[in-house]
């Protein structure tokens, strides 16, 4: 017996995702921070760390900086050792061969080499992209049970969301657990079943090796949703559904993104942020240098988040405040994510906004509108900008990453865009 | 060309510091929690890596296990590579000396083998028990400007606390030229802060020359103020010996004030949150609707649903609902359950308040605790590590709740000003 892992990961980290417009304009969706003081690969890489997976690699490819950053040498999640360990898997220039990821499943077989060398039992390959809490170990028993050749975890979607999503019809064979996937969909307006497909992939290594190739050989497009698992369908493959039935959030717009924030507040949060065991790079931003939360003689904070390093001395209300960030007295930051670094000025208010790092805010600056933070859209600042007093933006706007201060005119009507 | 790399520093950590009473039974004084997720020697260890030395020797004697694990590899201030590194010196037995260390001296005395297995120009000797910030270096450079052999860190006190301190008399350029070890009678306001700077060889030497020299105040610098360079180095910023109750209290309500002098992170200080080895990391402090916080430092993993005013809290602590928490220092996880009030306390570690407890009430902060009137006479009441206060307890001014204490040891409802548990 050796401490060779069977299972090795890889986690798809690569994308920028449209939806979420400047968030992911200078990092990958997985490197997006969430939840006051981590990212979103945290949920994936801690799920890994918790459920004993410890051999990992990562492929990325759009803006890789941050997310590279972040990973640092794996420690955080206890992943250096002889057989643990983070591998990033960049692109690469060799000899006849040197392309970009062209999607998805490109990536891992361009990396083939890779997963061969590690030689595992069976490849587990998911999405770095969500915010979930998931023990694989349950996912891969199932798999090995069925000896499956794909095992796909699938979450029962509101029906008028299905298109968004790769659908599986699954029969009853396992019940609560799943079945054999009978059908199966990617994106489509006419869907039957609404369990939608997590990009979490649990694959016999020989029969994906063989698709793969396939794919490459035959196919114009790489991607595991669009054409590997409809392939491994048409050929018969024994692909089965693995029913999970916990919180998962997508955070594909920027309305889902602010909703899972906020799904970690209140009184019964949908999200138990404690529970979950989250790790991160603790040494990414140095957040672990950064002193208690200091609050001031007249700040006033309900139903929030507050990390160390912040200074409140003005009203809070339903918000998530990462790192570095100071309110002012007399400002309001309600309904609002403020990502590292936000400087709150006198007398400001911000309602419903997400505002990336190193952003400050003028005294006197309104933002959004009062009210019932459903019914508003969200307005976005990109990072590095600097809002001149007394600005006013209404709801559901963007302001562009580092525009210049005298760029952004005096008064924004909501859903305008400022570049 | 001269760098802070040619200095060499030991810090001494071994101090009991007996006067914080429950929160030194079961750490030194240097791993005492201060400023929420700090320990006292953060302060130090900190302004060693900020001005530029790489060699760090701590020196421990008193339960170092907690200290031990908090500086680790000495990676949470960089202390790691090739030619950097924080070691750690305990006493031990050999062939020739077996003893405990006899005084600060005597540690450095029985730790020749370290010191010359690191080549140094100068030695910086430090204490891990302070809070404040210094350019460690700058001290170093004036040590070399002025030739001289040792160089004290010293500053100006109140007179009626030079009794102390070692205090020092000097002349127009500096040099110290009267030296008196706590003084009864003050006949100067300058203070030492523990804070030595020698010429290697000439330490080496000093050492060598009578080995019943234990102590730098009480021997070595009465000594060497009599025949060779001795320079008080100046300072003037904001430094705390937190050694007892009150003014550990004081020192970290400083931290509240709007202008307040300490800024621990603006300082550079760093902290080891890994030191507490828990499985994942701690979220944001969580304020729920309805808290009311005011004035006051809250760590991450705080969950606050009742009331805090000018208090500081340690990363973990859950305050629930209707609970009011005033004037007081919560150290890591206590849970003070509904209802509860805590006024003028410090708090100890893992604290489970019941319901409905009252710790800290009543006007008379006078009576001092009858079992130790020297440690606790300004109203503090203190709560050591893990205790259980059952609920509805009602504790007075100036008690102390042993550590571990359980509910079945509360003999009765109301423990009145002065008490022990």
């Amino acid at each position: 017996m050796t401490r060779k892992p069977k299972t090795l990961a890889m986690i798809l980290a690569g994308g920028r995702v449209d939806d979420l417009g400047v968030l992911t304009f200078h990092r990958p969706k997985s490197a997006i921070p969430f939840g006051g003081f981590t990212r979103i690969i945290d949920f994936s890489l801690s799920n890994l760390m918790n459920s004993g997976l410890e051999r990992v690699a990562i492929l990325s490819q759009y803006r890789s900086y941050s997310l590279i950053n972040h990973i640092g040498i794996g420690s955080a999640w206890d992943m250096i050792g002889r057989y643990r360990g983070i591998s990033v898997l960049p692109p690469y220039i060799g000899y006849g061969h040197s392309q970009w990821y062209r999607g998805s499943s490109d990536a891992v077989y361009q990396n083939l080499d890779f997963v061969q060398y590690i030689d595992p039992e069976q490849l587990l390959i998911l999405s770095g992209d969500h915010i979930y809490q998931m023990d694989y170990r349950e996912m891969i028993s199932y798999h090995r049970e069925k000896d499956a050749d794909l095992t796909m975890a699938c979450l029962k979607v509101p029906m008028n969301d299905a298109h968004r999503f790769g659908v599986a019809d699954i029969d009853d064979e396992d019940g609560e657990r799943g079945g054999k996937v009978l059908r199966y969909s990617e994106k489509s307006e006419n869907t039957e079943s609404n369990w939608a497909s997590m990009t979490v992939f649990c694959f016999k290594p020989e029969v994906l090796y063989e698709v793969l190739e396939a794919n490459i050989r035959e196919d114009a497009s790489y991607e595991f949703g669009r054409d590997i698992i409809p392939r491994m369908m048409r050929e018969k493959r024994r692909v089965f559904g693995y029913k999970f039935k916990g919180y998962w959030g997508y955070t594909g717009t920027i309305e889902e993104f602010w909703q899972a924030n906020m799904d970690l507040l209140g009184g019964d949060p949908p999200i138990k942020f404690a529970d979950w065991n989250i790790r991160t790079n603790m040494e990414h931003r140095n957040i672990r240098d950064c002193q208690p939360v200091k609050i001031g003689n007249s700040a006033q904070i309900s139903e929030s988040l507050i990390y160390n390093g912040c200074i409140i001395e003005g009203e809070v209300e339903r918000s998530i405040l990462f790192p570095g960030t100071y309110v002012a007295k007399g400002a309001k930051v309600k309904d609002s994510v403020l990502l590292f670094k936000n400087d709150v000025g006198k007398g400001a208010e911000l309602n419903k906004i997400i505002s990336d790092v190193n952003t400050i805010f003028g005294s006197g600056v309104k933002i959004g509108e009062a009210g019932r933070p459903d019914s508003i859209g969200t307005t976005v600042i990109g990072w590095n900008n600097f809002i001149s007093p007394n600005t006013i933006i209404g709801s559901g706007c963007t302001v562009y990453p580092s525009v210049s201060s005298e760029k952004i005119p005096k008064k924004v009507e909501s859903g305008e865009v400022v570049r | 060309m001269s760098s802070p790399e040619d200095t060499l520093v030991l810090l001494l950590a071994g101090g009991v510091g007996s006067r914080l009473n429950v929160l030194v039974k079961t750490r030194a004084k240097p791993s005492v929690p201060f400023a929420g997720l700090y320990r006292i020697i953060d302060f130090s260890l900190s302004n060693v890596m900020n001005s530029g030395m790489k060699k760090v020797g701590v020196l421990t004697q008193y339960k170092p296990l907690s200290l031990m694990r908090h500086l680790a590899t000495g990676e949470p201030w960089d202390f790691t590579g090739r030619s950097r590194g924080v070691k750690i010196l305990p006493p031990s037995t050999g062939f020739m000396d077996s003893d405990w260390y006899k005084g600060t001296a005597d540690a450095i005395r029985q730790n020749l083998s370290f010191i010359k297995a690191n080549p140094s120009e100068e030695i910086l000797v430090l204490s891990g028990d302070h809070i404040y910030q210094m350019d460690l270096y700058a001290m170093i450079e004036f040590h070399r400007q002025k030739n001289a052999d040792i160089t004290v860190g010293m500053m100006i006190v109140p007179e009626s606390e030079i009794h102390q301190f070692g205090a020092g008399i000097t002349n127009d350029e500096g040099r110290i030229i009267e030296w008196e070890e706590k003084p009864r009678v003050p006949r100067t306001n300058l203070a030492s802060m523990g804070i030595y700077v020698f010429n290697t060889k000439y330490l080496l030497k000093l050492l060598a020359e009578d080995k019943e020299m234990v102590d730098f105040g009480i021997h070595l610098i009465p000594k060497a103020i009599a025949r060779d360079n001795v320079f008080a180095y100046p300072f003037d910023g904001y430094w705390r010996d937190v050694g007892t109750i009150q003014a550990y209290w004081e020192a970290n309500m400083d931290l509240l004030k709007d202008d307040s002098e300490i800024s621990p992170e603006t300082w550079g200080i760093r902290p080891n949150p890994e030191s507490e080895q828990l499985f994942a990391d701690r979220i944001p402090a969580r304020f729920a609707a309805g808290s009311k916080v005011s004035r006051s430092m809250i760590s991450a993993g705080c969950v606050i649903e009742g009331e805090v005013v000018n208090s500081v809290l340690s990363p973990g602590v859950k305050v629930g609902p209707g609970c009011r928490v005033t004037d007081s220092i919560i150290l890591h996880d206590c849970v003070i359950e509904e209802g509860a009030t805590v006024d003028l306390t410090v708090m100890d570690k893992r604290v489970m308040v019941g319901k409905g407890a009252v710790i800290g009430t009543g006007d008379n902060k006078d009576v001092p605790n009858s079992k130790y009137p020297g440690h606790l006479y300004t109203g503090i009441s203190l709560v050591g590590k893990e205790a259980e206060i059952p609920p509805g307890t009602t504790i007075g001014r100036n008690c102390i709740i042993s550590p571990w204490s359980k509910q079945k040891d509360f003999s009765a409802k109301v423990l009145r000003d002065g008490e022990t548990i």
